[in-house]
């Protein structure tokens, strides 16, 4: 039950970065904090115990844990660290075209 | 096993990646090049449709491709059944005459633009031709990535901000997609599409609830849907025209496809209606397109307009789609048609004529209609069009919705139809009314007014552009005469939407 908890809180600090906070650079954090906890939600949810596989299982189907939600996670992860770096080449185009950062100069992003 | 899927997908791919490779040689080829990479993917298009004819007539065709030759519940496969036909097909003509636009439009100093647009092709026929959840959630994620550097194409403060505005939304989305996908794993213990919707009724109910919620989320995002709808004014406005038509036009067409594919063949449907949900899907789209129309009603520039316009469109759609009948798909789906004809030709035609203006407010459309009297015809009979009058497809495709509408019962959703028409009419007119105006030449005012400005074309090449702007304007008429073209692509998707055991039974041969 732990890791929906941890999961619970990353979401609401997240939520509170993306929602309140008026600096671009805080809610990418916002966002990646979201991200991390939803791979994290995955990853402990699939946690069920076992070895691991291919390294200490050598016959078939003997208490392996299942690899593929990681593997898709990892997916994930790459997406994830792809659109950060876009969002944050985004902000630094407008910082050079506006001279800011901050939302409450920039009337633009509100309508 | 057929490999020409595999080539709608593998086509623009690799054109994606040998742009550059040209450049290098000499950047005149480029356009060539380009061109002779449509006409392969169309005639792989064609070529589909001619060799499996008669299973489309008779509403029975699958072809898939295994990639790498595992077996259908193990590796991902690639399926073509009468609904991903449609979409593939309606995707890669309407992408072919973009790209012929953009030949003459973006001009030849752009191979950032082609490597995107192709990027985003392959992007979009992957997420309609896969049979793989997850490869899905990979492709939409593409999308995003390959669609929020073209919106900010024109690198000036609007479109840096509405790039920012839409990647932070895809973002959002897109995570709740993948929560989805990875949790029908947990419960399931599979991504393929056919095994999951085998399988999806007999999990537990809190788990659908909750499945089928988080791809809800997701596609509300993704359509730009009533509480989540603020990306899109501005990120379709912001763009360069042809990415405008490419985002409004057709781009939300594909994510209507997944919405369909995931909520009728993978989530079962009926699990929907059991809960209720679906009476809330349509009240929610009705008023994200009543939203939409009034919003569209105030807006003083022509592309924000479209834009609004566009969610008052994609709402009457979901609605017609999530009344699960008959009459409500064939609407929904001839609306499909008619809103990609429609609205991409009228983003091309703006397009072109606001290149002879500074701005696209409505101040600078006074008396446009003069620069170029044929592209303004066009204009007219597109708005027209969308308003709904008789001889063009839109009036066929609101007609069919309506009957939808009204054969379920839900006279909400025919008011709003015809709502939406009345409005339509006015927040065209004005632009309309005040393109025809003629503007007075004082003396003093020499230097400014449109007909002071001499002609400085930026297009590469203008015949090309107008000749796309006529063919869709002559596509929008001649469909909308003989709009029973579209009843047997359309009547053989519907049985595989109603009922989803048809597609499970071709795949995993239960």
């Amino acid at each position: 039950m732990i890791n929906n908890l941890v999961f619970v809180i990353l979401v609401f600090v997240s939520s509170y970065a993306i929602y309140v906070k008026r600096n671009l650079i805080k809610i990418v954090i916002g966002l990646s904090i979201f991200e991390a906890g939803v791979f994290y939600w995955v990853i402990s949810t699939n946690d069920k115990g076992g070895k691991l596989p291919f390294y200490q299982v050598t016959r078939k189907g003997l208490d392996m844990v299942d690899a593929i939600p990681q593997a898709l996670t990892l997916t994930g992860i790459v997406i994830g660290a792809s659109t950060t770096a876009l969002l944050l080449t985004f902000i630094i185009e407008l910082d050079k075209f506006t001279g800011t950062h901050n939302l409450d100069n920039l009337k633009g992003l509100d309508d | 096993m057929n490999l020409n899927i595999l080539l709608l997908i593998l086509i623009p791919l690799f054109t994606a990646f040998m742009i550059p490779l040209i450049d290098l040689i000499h950047k005149s080829i480029r356009k060539y090049f380009v061109f002779i990479s449509i006409n392969i993917e169309a005639f792989v298009a064609i070529r589909i449709i001619i060799n499996n004819f008669d299973k489309i007539k008779s509403s029975n065709l699958f072809l898939d491709y295994h990639l790498g030759g595992w077996i259908t519940p193990y590796g991902i496969n690639l399926i073509m059944d009468p609904v991903a036909l449609f979409f593939s097909t309606l995707i890669t003509f309407s992408l072919y005459f973009i790209i012929v636009y953009s030949i003459g439009f973006i001009g030849h100093h752009e191979g950032k633009y082609y490597v995107l647009l192709f990027l985003i092709f392959a992007a979009m026929q992957g997420t309609i031709l896969t049979g793989d959840l997850f490869n899905m959630y990979v492709f939409i994620e593409l999308i995003a990535v390959t669609s929020s550097p073209l919106v900010a194409f024109k690198r000036d403060q609007n479109s840096t901000e509405a790039s920012i505005k839409y990647l932070i939304y895809s973002i959002i989305g897109g995570l709740f997609f993948f929560i989805g996908v990875i949790f029908i794993y947990f419960s399931v213990g599979s991504l393929n599409m056919a095994e999951v919707a085998a399988n999806f009724g007999n999990i537990g109910f809190r788990m659908q609830l909750f499945i089928i919620s988080t791809f809800l989320i997701s596609f509300l995002i993704k359509l730009g849907i009533f509480p989540f709808h603020f990306w899109l004014p501005k990120a379709h406005s912001a763009c360069p025209s042809s990415i405008s038509a490419l985002l409004s036009g057709v781009l939300l067409k594909v994510y209507l496809y997944t919405f369909i594919r995931i909520l009728w063949t993978v989530l079962d449907y009926k699990i929907i209606v059991d809960i209720g949900l679906d009476s809330f899907i349509i009240y929610l789209s009705l008023f994200s397109s009543l939203l939409g129309h009034i919003f569209a009603l105030q807006a003083d520039d022509i592309k924000r307009m479209l834009a609004f316009s566009t969610i008052g469109h994609i709402g009457m759609i979901t609605a017609a789609i999530a009344l699960n009948t008959e009459a409500g798909f064939y609407g929904a789906m001839l609306h499909i048609i008619a809103h990609l004809l429609m609205k991409s030709g009228l983003f091309l035609g703006v397009g072109y004529l606001i290149n002879y203006v500074s701005g696209h407010k409505i101040e600078d459309f006074t008396g446009i209609a003069y620069r170029h009297k044929g592209i303004f015809i066009s204009i007219i009979v597109f708005s027209f069009g969308m308003i709904g009058i008789p001889p063009i497809i839109g009036f066929m495709s609101k007609w069919y919705i309506l009957l939808g509408f009204l054969e379920s019962n839900s006279y909400l959703g025919a008011a709003l139809v015809i709502v939406g028409s009345l409005t339509a009419v006015i927040y065209y007119m004005r632009y309309i009314a005040r393109a025809v105006q003629k503007v007075k030449v004082e003396p003093g005012l020499k230097n400014r007014g449109i007909f002071n400005k001499p002609i400085i074309s930026t297009f590469y090449r203008e015949r090309t552009v107008t000749l796309v702007i006529y063919l869709f304007t002559l596509l929008v008429i001649v469909t909308g005469i003989g709009f029973k073209v579209f009843d047997m692509p359309i009547n053989a998707m519907i049985p595989e939407l109603i009922d989803s055991q048809k597609y499970i039974k071709h795949i995993i041969g239960l």
